[in-house]
């Protein structure tokens, strides 16, 4: 019973050919990491004829006349997919052995594509079609295939029963072996499978075990053993085409009902529950152009290379439109659920959120299968929302508000005034004396009073603490002023709320801080994730209801002020 | 509140200020603070530093120079305010944090206090004590409280936490404390404003406080940085210290920057409400009235029998010595040693320092007693009364030493001794002897400041930076690795070289800050070997804690600090080669039944001498390096004070100084003999016009400049200091006005300075020299008469000089010594002596590895047997179990030695087995099976001569021990415990030649068998590649070939950027030297490939052999890891 594997050398850099024909034949070099340390990961022979070594930074590599290309692993799965495809185009009876290699039963398909030497000669074609250029092996099981391809390039055919005179000349690390075992192996002077081979058996299996006689029946390429072929994933995907396309959000829902009851029947059915759906939408084209959101989805499409505009906080995310006009949207939930009603409201509001902008000729909804969370609480927890009703809540919200301004305020530990980041709003389980924290990061801050504690506190700050306090209501965003300065304290203000005289002052307040992150432009009020520094005065202002009390600013990398807030 | 306008009236002195001496809480070195003192007209400055006193000597120095009135005292950390009971559990979560009172030094009283203060509070707990435990208590206060001032504090102060844990009334009660403690008249109410609303909120309770109480009010500014920038390092040491990165540290960092020193004016301004509290700050400064000059230091009296006086008891022993000495030399010696010890023993007497020369007396007699080698070092080697005591080796009247430089009545100044120890076990006991001597208050080693280099710098800042492992490794390899730059050699290149763009923000910052932190204190060490003793109490000199080691005490100082202050201190320093000679010794002693006394040794032994002529000279002291070796066959030494020349000629100094060339042509003939001017003829002829030591540097100013003895002093002082830049300028400008008075002229000053200037870089003190040529000459003697022992020593004592050990054994083989490989059955922990009559078996095998020397068969009947040691991955635990085991009984097979030293871990035995130390195990237990049956092997205890018996001699090879171990490691039960597998030879084939120079240098970092080059000599043959002992003979200008394996790469300092490459090969070591430009063009080859082949034009010249290199080609010889020692 004949088997053929298929691997491709290079893997990642065969991956980053395949979508760039013109690099064929050229040196490549693959470089992961982030900024500033981006290393080489991977290159082809004729990158590392040219001096590239892994490990190289991005720096370093492009002194050497190779193209660079940034690792990607939506290029590499796409080039798996490839492989895979190639490999069922023969046989449904396919392996995946690694992302690179896979194997295939040969069994019966003589008839079908002709004896072993032109399947394979085939195989390695349709490969070569698909971008990729593997390595093909024929033999008569399917490890000996798999090493074979592995070791030999080009095509390779192992007439049965000459597994281990082929092979032999093969270095022992075509079989993968441990570390361990390979500098074992290697003290031992044993470098290739002929030499594996022809070791005792016994004494093989006391000195390295089962797994020693393993590696030794693969060297001489006897290990008979079935093909485990690749199992479809499971999917749970329901597709509808609509002979008249709708255009109202009303019959759609309708048409969502059906497909999620069907899709939660199937779930259910397997004990599972999804904590993603991905809804596709494929609109009428013809229409599309006069829609209004299309400007705005053709934008969105470019943020995204690979289609999807992600982002991470909030329940939801994002549609783009791809070339063919389909929309595809996700609705991530924070926990595995099983509601078909919920699943639809939640759809429900992100339609709403975000209208299609044409009628809709196909719908498709997938879920993620994952299996349920069972629940029970604590007999002495309070009692939180439903998750399923919260989640219906904050997507209520997030359609209203835009989904990056909910959630739950988080002050950052910095000296940076009213510096705070939004977290996904989750419920946490209260401790078991059941009092609230008094470092609830949504209730720091309220007048300017730090509750959380932390080690970093100094005395000083414990101090303010036990006096009274005066409460600020600040500006979110602080607002633009103009101050006359005189001999270096503000004597007149100019702003939206506030103007007028400065009757006392106090300060200036000094901060700064971030210094080693970069200076912002010169007028550049926006020096969000930068070094700031800033003055701070706290002024009366004599107005008609009476003095305002306010706090204002003069930002030093802008070079602006602002009114920062008032004190009640 | 704060009030920007306000008049510019009083003077303000800034009387909180700490540097960087409060280890990670302050940004500034002592000596930046007073620079910026005077930029801003502050007339002194108070130095807090945390804990202790660590910066106050350089900050005295640096003040006293400057103009500035330098005040001492401490930030002393207690931990005594009573929590309240609402903030208990607060206080108990959160990191134990001490108030930080700061106390002012007002008297000399006062200094001793706080000295024993700081003392009792460190002593309480190890180095590494939490806080709370090293923190003072109240009674601590009370106890020294005597002329010191206190402070409330800034925002880690008493006041501030009293504030914040008990409100208005418990600050009252705080400073009512405070009061009680020190006194109404020592405590003030401190006021900082660094536009922070918090620290307003402080300062109006502070002010009331003050009213109510009537304390006075003074403004500080609570300093840790001189330049407001700063306060980014600052930032990065916060970090540091919490182990956090700047990302994380969030409010731990600083609010801003304004905690710099600030002029008189701006501190006016901030304080214009309350100009009392400026005016104050002259006040307070004008009480305090101690400085550092008023120390008090008293070095200890020696114990001396009832009727005697320590001097007179010094004299005895110094006649004694005499007598030893000199008894029996001819009499013009006799008298001059006389006259001169004379001499001597008056000044000691006149100088009171009878005390201190019996106290190191006591030391070295200790050591003798107790069988410890030991020499004196340094200055001290000039004194006939050192000499008559014993402490040093060196016959000063006979070397016509300068007494002066070691000892002058003008210097007002402690002398320096240095004992040399061997180091380890031996230099320890002479150091807890001092301590059981003196006691635990009376003795206690220097500190060791460690600060802020270039790879810890970068290491540390790309940490805090948030940069990751990778790359912190990357970044932290481009820094120093040459001693040598070249000009255009900048940063930017060095960061792109290492693949790193500087475009990059983080990665600027990054540098910005390696670059500031550079020599900023990091943490305080122990010196390795610098004591310093008392009379009495130490502790009320300067502060003690403990050390990291158990037992230890150091000073707040280190060495030069100590030196500065005038606290007298004695060396005791680990020599590396005093162990070799030691152990060597001892070898020569256990194994030839013979006595080498060190004291007595041949001179003038012709065999010395013809190897240092000929720079045969690895692993002698001093003489062994690349560019000594080139300089002794121009030298060429035929008497002891040519070594000491030799010795003290290839320093940093003289080579700088442009002295080397002209004195060994001087020496050769070839060119007359100058002086810069006569008058300096008495001082240089000895070596031949040419400065060759410190004590002509020093004398040439005296003469030339009319330097006074103390000027000459601090020129030396400057000479070896390590922070002497800016010293030598003024040093400069000062022989420059001197040599003008005297009427030198213009190109004759220019020589001079040059001369001394040049020897800031480093010179040895001719006594110096002399101390180290006899261990020099010992060294060698040692290798000419007893090879083996001497080797053996080496090897055991290894890393130590120039050379990797793979280099010394090959120098020894090429000597005709044979070294045997490591074998279970045979070899100790260390290298060991065995007897031999083939030892010249290796030499006449390898055909190519011939003795190169003269030399006769020096090793006598005994070979070297390598130590476990050197089998790389064996635990000395395991190895010492395994010698231990085979005592009674000899392995009689691997399964026997696995089961029997169970310490013995599977990789060890492997790592045993792969460099061949299992081979006679597997050899002398094969069972002779007639047929395929298993063998049982009933009994463990089976005597080892019947398995003798029943066995033949087949010899195995390393990969049937290997084969066997694999299976021996794997614990097979008890039930098959007692079985022995019939260790039939095993299937694999036998390593090959370059398989086994691969297992040697992975196992063993050498190789016992033949050089690698030696096994490509035919291929280099037809290459027309000339070996190292056949270009001595080829003409100078010949165009050559050599090849080797690279064992040194040097790029100094000294050399403008030439490179040096020592190439070995089987028959010796040649040189290469590449210029520049070539080192440019071939970097990576140069720096990366194990061997190369050069190509280019021999130079040959007074029998000084190097290739001038041209062409430069890597060598694939084999894959076998050799080492290269490369200096950067």
């Amino acid at each position: 019973m004949p088997f053929a594997a298929i691997y491709v050398p290079d893997f990642l850099v065969a991956a980053v050919v395949r979508q760039e024909p013109l690099l064929r034949g050229k040196a490549v070099a693959v470089l992961e990491g982030t900024p500033p340390v981006v290393t080489v990961a991977a290159m082809n022979a004729a990158a590392a004829e040219a001096g590239i070594e892994l490990d190289m930074t991005k720096l370093q590599a492009s002194a050497y006349p190779v193209e660079l290309r940034q690792r990607a692993p939506q290029q590499e799965t796409a080039a798996h997919a490839a492989l895979l495809d190639c490999a069922q185009a023969f046989s449904p009876r396919v392996e995946v052995t690694a992302a690179n290699t896979v194997v295939l039963d040969l069994a019966g398909l003589e008839l079908l594509f002709g004896p072993p030497a032109k399947l394979a000669q085939d195989l390695k074609q349709r490969a070569s079609e698909l971008g990729l250029e593997a390595n093909v092996a024929v033999a008569s099981n399917p490890d000996a295939a798999i090493h074979a391809a592995r070791g030999f390039a080009g095509i390779t055919l192992i007439p049965p029963g000459k597994q281990a005179e082929c092979l032999g000349p093969l270095p022992v690390d075509v079989l993968q072996v441990t570390p361990e075992i390979l500098e074992t192996l290697d003290r031992w002077g044993v470098r290739n499978l002929c030499a594996l081979a022809a070791l005792p058996e016994v004494a093989i299996a006391e000195r390295l075990g089962q797994e020693g006689l393993r590696l030794q029946k693969l060297a001489r390429g006897a290990v008979e053993r079935p093909l485990v072929p690749a199992e479809p994933p499971l999917e749970f995907e329901e597709t509808m085409e609509l002979e008249h396309a709708v255009a109202l959000l009303e019959p759609l829902a309708f048409l969502l009902g059906r497909l999620l009851e069907q899709l939660c029947a199937r779930l259910g059915a397997r004990a599972l529950a999804t904590n993603e759906l991905r809804l596709t939408l494929i609109l009428d084209t013809a229409q599309i152009e006069d829609s209004p959101q299309s400007h705005e989805d053709t934008e969105n499409r470019v943020i995204g290379r690979s289609g999807h505009r992600v982002i991470d906080s909030g329940v939801i995310d994002s549609m783009t439109r791809s070339p063919d006009g389909s929309i595809t949207r996700f609705v991530r939930l924070p926990l595995p659920m099983l509601d078909s009603r919920l699943f639809l409201k939640l759809l429900q509001l992100e339609l709403r959120a975000h209208p299609p902008g044409a009628p809709v000729v196909k719908v498709t909804l997938a879920a993620e299968p994952v299996k349920p969370r069972p629940g029970q609480g604590g007999l002495f927890l309070p009692a939180t929302p439903a998750p399923d009703q919260l989640e219906l809540t904050l997507a209520r919200l997030a359609g209203i508000v835009g989904e990056q301004k909910i959630g739950a305020a988080e002050v950052l530990d910095t000296h940076r005034p009213d510096a705070f980041q939004m977290k996904r709003f989750a419920p946490s389980v209260a401790p078991a004396s059941g009092r609230l924290s008094r470092g609830h990061p949504a209730l720091a801050r309220v007048g300017e009073t730090n509750t959380r504690e932390t080690p970093t506190r100094t005395a000083a700050e414990t101090a303010a603490i036990h006096r009274p306090t005066m409460a600020l209501r600040r500006f979110r965003p602080p607002l633009a002023a103009t101050v006359v300065v005189c001999e270096g304290e503000p004597v007149r203000i100019a702003a939206d709320k506030i103007q007028g005289e400065v009757a006392s002052v106090f300060g200036p307040w000094r901060n700064s801080g971030d210094w080693w992150k970069g200076k912002a432009p010169r007028n550049d009020a926006d020096s969000h994730g930068l070094s700031w520094a800033r003055d701070e005065w706290d002024i009366a202002v004599p107005t008609k209801q009476g003095i305002t009390l306010c706090r204002i600013y003069f930002d030093l990398a802008s070079g602006a002020w602002f009114v920062e807030g008032t004190y009640d | 509140m704060i009030g920007l306008n306000g008049p510019m009236t009083q003077s303000y002195v800034e009387l909180h200020a700490a540097s960087a001496f409060s280890f990670l809480e302050g940004a500034s070195a002592p000596e930046e603070l007073v620079d910026r003192c005077v930029a801003v007209e502050m007339p002194a400055m108070v130095l807090l530093d945390r804990d202790g006193v660590y910066g106050a000597p350089r900050f005295h120095l640096a003040a006293k120079k400057a103009g500035v009135k330098a005040h001492i005292g401490s930030e002393v950390s207690c931990f005594w305010f009573p929590v309240s009971r609402k903030n208990q559990a607060f206080a108990e979560k959160r990191e134990t944090r001490n108030q930080e009172l700061p106390l002012l030094v007002e008297s000399r009283a006062g200094y001793q206090n706080l000295c024993r203060l700081i003392t009792r509070m460190k002593m309480r707990g190890p180095k590494d004590a939490p806080p709370e435990i090293i923190a003072a208590r109240e009674n601590d206060l009370r106890e020294y409280a005597a002329g010191l001032i206190c402070l409330t504090g800034g925002d880690d102060g008493p006041l501030a936490a009293a504030l914040a844990e008990g409100g208005i009334e418990e600050t009252r009660r705080a400073v009512e404390r405070l009061v009680s403690i020190f006194g109404r008249d020592n405590v003030y109410v401190e006021l900082q404003r660094h536009f922070l609303r918090e620290e307003e909120v402080r300062n109006q309770a502070a002010v009331g406080i003050a009213r109510a109480l009537h304390l006075p009010l003074l403004a500080t500014n609570g300093v840790r940085y001189a330049r407001a920038e700063q306060r980014e390092v600052l930032d990065a040491f916060t970090a540091i210290r919490h182990h956090r990165t700047l990302e994380t540290a969030g409010r731990l960092l600083a609010r801003n920057s304004e905690r710099y020193v600030k002029a008189s004016q701006e501190m006016a301004r901030l304080f214009a409400d309350l100009p009392e509290a400026i005016a104050e700050t002259g006040q307070l400064s004008s009480r305090l009235a101690f400085t550092l000059a008023d120390l008090g230091y008293e070095f200890p009296r020696y114990p001396v029998p009832e009727g005697e006086t320590m001097m007179s008891f010094l004299r005895k022993r110094t006649e004694e010595g005499e007598r030893e000495h000199y008894g029996r030399a001819a009499r013009p010696l006799r008298q001059r040693a006389k006259r001169q010890i004379e001499r001597e023993l008056a000044l000691i007497g006149k100088l009171d320092l009878a005390g201190y020369f019996l106290i190191v007396w006591d030391i070295v007699r200790f050591c003798r007693e107790q069988g410890i080698l030991v020499q004196g070092r340094g200055s001290a080697a000039n004194s006939a009364v050192c000499y008559s005591l014993g402490i040093t080796a060196v016959d000063p009247i006979q070397m016509d030493l300068l007494f002066e430089r070691f000892l002058s009545e003008e210097r007002g100044e402690w002398p320096d001794i240095d004992l040399d120890l061997p180091s380890g076990e031996q230099r320890e006991r002479a150091i807890q002897y001092v301590y059981q001597r003196y006691g635990k208050l009376g003795a206690a080693m220097t500190a060791n400041v460690i600060t802020y280099r270039g790879r810890s710098a970068a290491h540390e800042i790309g940490k805090v930076l948030g940069f990751d492992s990778e790359m912190l490794d990357r970044l932290s390899k481009i820094v120093g690795w040459w001693e040598y730059r070249d000009p255009d050699e900048t940063l930017e290149r060095q960061f792109r070289d290492a693949g790193f763009d500087l475009a990059h923000p983080r990665l600027r910052k990054f540098l910005e800050l390696a670059l500031a932190v550079q020599d900023l204190p990091r943490h305080l060490g122990q010196h390795s070997g610098g004591m310093v003793v008392c009379q009495g109490q130490l502790d009320s000199v300067v502060p003690l804690e403990p050390a990291t080691m158990p037992g230890r005490v150091v000073v707040q100082w280190d060495k030069e600090d100590c030196a500065d202050m005038g606290i007298v201190k004695v060396d005791l320093l680990g020599l590396g080669m005093m162990t070799v000679l030691e152990d060597s010794i001892a070898m020569i002693r256990h194994d030839y039944g013979e006595e080498a006394d060190l004291a007595h040794l041949p001179a003038d032994d012709p065999e010395v001498y013809a190897a240092l002529q000929k720079a045969d000279t690895v692993g002698m002291f001093q003489v062994e390096s690349r560019a000594q070796m080139s300089c002794l066959p121009r030298l060429r030494p035929k008497c002891f004070y040519d070594i000491v020349v030799e010795v003290a000629i290839i320093r940093p100094g003289p080579i700088v100084g442009q002295m080397v060339n002209p004195y060994l042509k001087r020496r050769q003939g070839r060119e007359p003999v100058t002086y810069p001017h006569p008058s300096l003829e008495p001082v240089l002829a000895r070596t031949l016009g040419v400065p060759l030591f410190q004590e002509q540097l020093l004398r040439m100013a005296m003469i030339a400049a009319g330097f006074s003895g103390g000027e000459a002093e601090e020129l030396r002082r400057a000479l070896g200091f390590k922070r002497s830049e800016q010293r030598m300028r003024d040093i400069e400008v000062k022989l420059r006005a001197g040599m003008e008075c005297n009427g030198i002229a213009p190109e004759a000053q220019d020589q001079i300075v040059h001369s001394i200037t040049s020897f800031a870089l480093y010179g040895f003190p001719e006594s110096h020299a002399a101390s180290f040529a006899l261990l020099a000459y010992a060294s060698a003697w040692l290798k000419c008469h007893y090879l083996a022992a001497f080797t053996a020593a080496l090897l055991n004592n290894q890393p130590m000089g120039f050379y990797h050990p793979s280099t010394i054994v090959k120098d020894a083989q090429r000597h005709g010594l044979k070294i045997k490989p490591a074998d279970v059955m045979r070899s100790e922990w260390l290298c060991t002596l065995e007897a031999s009559h083939q030892s010249t078996v290796t030499s006449r095998q390898s055909g190519s590895d011939v003795p190169t020397g003269n030399w006769r068969p020096a090793t006598g009947d005994f070979c070297v047997r390598l130590g476990l040691r050197y089998v790389k991955g064996l635990r000395e635990e395991a190895a010492r179990a395994l010698v231990r085991e085979r005592e009674p009984r000899p392995f009689s097979s691997i399964d026997d030695l696995a089961r029997r030293v169970p310490e013995l871990r599977k990789n060890e035995l492997v790592a045993l087995a792969e460099v061949g130390a299992l081979n006679s195990v597997a050899s002398c237990q094969l069972p002779v099976v007639s047929d395929a049956g298993f063998t049982f092997q009933v009994s463990r205890a089976e005597d080892a001569n019947n398995v003798k018996r029943e066995t033949r001699n087949v010899k195995r090879h390393r990969r049937d021990a290997l084969w066997h171990v694999e299976r021996a490691a794997r614990h097979p039960g008890p039930l098959l415990e007692e079985i022995v597998e019939r260790e039939s030879a095993s299937p694999l084939a036998a390593m090959s030649t370059e398989e086994r120079l691969v297992a040697d240098f992975r196992g063993t970092g050498l190789t016992l068998g033949l050089h690698p080059m030696a096994y490509r000599r035919p291929e280099m043959d037809a290459l027309s590649v000339r070996t190292a002992r056949e270009l001595p003979g080829l003409p100078n200008g010949k165009r050559v070939r050599a090849a080797g394996c690279v064992i040194a790469r040097q790029r100094p300092g000294t050399a403008r950027g030439f490179v040096f490459l020592s190439l070995e090969d089987e028959t010796g070591i040649a040189n290469a030297i590449i210029t520049p430009d070539l080192f440019e063009k071939n970097r990576l080859l140069l720096v990366g490939e194990e061997f190369l082949m050069v190509e280019g034009v021999l130079q040959n010249q007074d029998n000084v052999v190097s290739v001038k290199v041209a062409r430069v080609l890597p060598l694939a010889i084999t894959r076998a890891a050799t080492f290269s020692h490369d200096f950067h």
